[in-house]
């Protein structure tokens, strides 16, 4: 995998767990002409798992799913696929992937990415801390056979 | 990367789909008929009724034949983007085909299906400057109450082709466009020259 796909990666997670946080950057991430090559959409997505990560694949069950590809003006193509019905939110994280493969990167990173990141990080380990708090520690007590 | 060939397809593709494929339905249905698909934006050189067949009909489990005069990378690229098909270079493996004028003198190498499963046949869709102005045929059967006179501006070595391709049940079926116009051609359709042509 390039650094570039790992990047990406990360940003597209990112964006796809925003929410409604994505609208307060609406009006930035809208300044731009672009068209829409593929307008925002709801499906289903068949969720597969493995037992233990390895086993043989399995299906977990369908979620729904949004998905958009907007193109700008330059033929950059900005894609988003995220769980849930929200159209408007597809079509913003569509035109952030686009404008964060620009030349205007690391702003885009600086303003958009890393502040959201922040956020679910924060929400993440609350949540991690809460769920920790209610945690049992079983203890065996070990027979004297051996 | 192939992205930047991608232009928009339909505005509102699950009544658009359904509206070109009842119309196809409806051209084999009736042979002869003119059908009018919903407008779509030309792309590279696919003219509006041939494209918004493609995008209705192909899917990622049909193998679909370009005519080498179609044959560009945006259209790779939208096919592959909106359609998900995979595209052929070889004639037999293809379901469907799209075909220009120049390539109706030779339709040897398409799937005309089985004895058992004719439905598996390939189908052709033909595009054309317009849907008359050819010599006149009559064309009779299935679908048509007495006959139809039509005259689509294709070249004579086609009706030859055509008729050594169909061996019924087996056969190619054809949709032929022009425009946002669209006119189907089955296979059951008997098609015969007219004699007072002259006249």
């Amino acid at each position: 995998m390039t650094p570039d796909t790992a990047s990406r990666q990360r940003w597209m997670g990112v964006l796809a767990r925003a929410g409604d946080r994505l609208a307060d950057y609406e009006h930035q991430l809208k300044d731009t002409e672009y068209q829409l090559i593929r307008p925002a959409e709801i499906g289903m997505t068949m969720v597969r798992g493995r037992m233990g990560g390895t086993g043989a694949a399995f299906n977990l069950g369908e979620m729904t799913m949004t998905r958009c590809v907007v193109r700008f003006a330059d033929g950059r193509t900005g894609y988003s696929y995220l769980a849930g019905r929200n159209k408007h939110q597809a079509e913003l994280a569509a035109l952030a992937d686009a404008h964060l493969q620009g030349g205007d990167q690391l702003r885009w990173l600086e303003a958009l990415i890393k502040p959201l990141e922040k956020i679910q990080q924060a929400q993440r380990a609350a949540q991690q801390a809460e769920a920790a708090s209610t945690r049992v520690e079983f203890v065996t007590m070990v027979r004297g056979e051996s | 990367m192939s992205s930047q060939f991608l232009l928009p397809a339909f505005d509102n593709p699950a009544l658009a789909s359904q509206l070109s494929f009842r119309a196809a339905l409806m051209a084999l249905a009736e042979p002869g008929l003119i059908q009018t698909l919903p407008a779509l934006q030309p792309i590279a050189g696919l003219a509006s009724a041939t494209y918004a067949l493609c995008l209705s009909l192909l899917d990622a489990d049909t193998p679909v034949w370009l005519a080498p005069a179609f044959d560009s990378p945006v259209l790779r690229a939208n096919l592959s983007f909106h359609c998900g098909c995979p595209v052929t270079d070889v004639r037999e493996e293809a379901a469907f085909a799209v075909l220009d004028r120049q390539e109706l003198d030779d339709l040897s190498g398409f799937d005309g299906g089985s004895e058992r499963y004719p439905d598996q046949s390939c189908s052709l869709i033909v595009q054309l400057d317009a849907l008359d102005g050819g010599q006149c045929w009559r064309w009779q059967g299935p679908g048509i109450e007495t006959e139809c006179l039509m005259s689509l501006p294709v070249p004579l070595g086609f009706w030859a082709q055509r008729e050594r391709r169909t061996q019924f049940p087996r056969g190619l079926d054809i949709f032929f466009s022009a425009g946002e116009r669209l006119i189907g051609l089955p296979r059951s359709t008997r098609c015969s020259v007219l004699a007072q042509e002259a006249s």
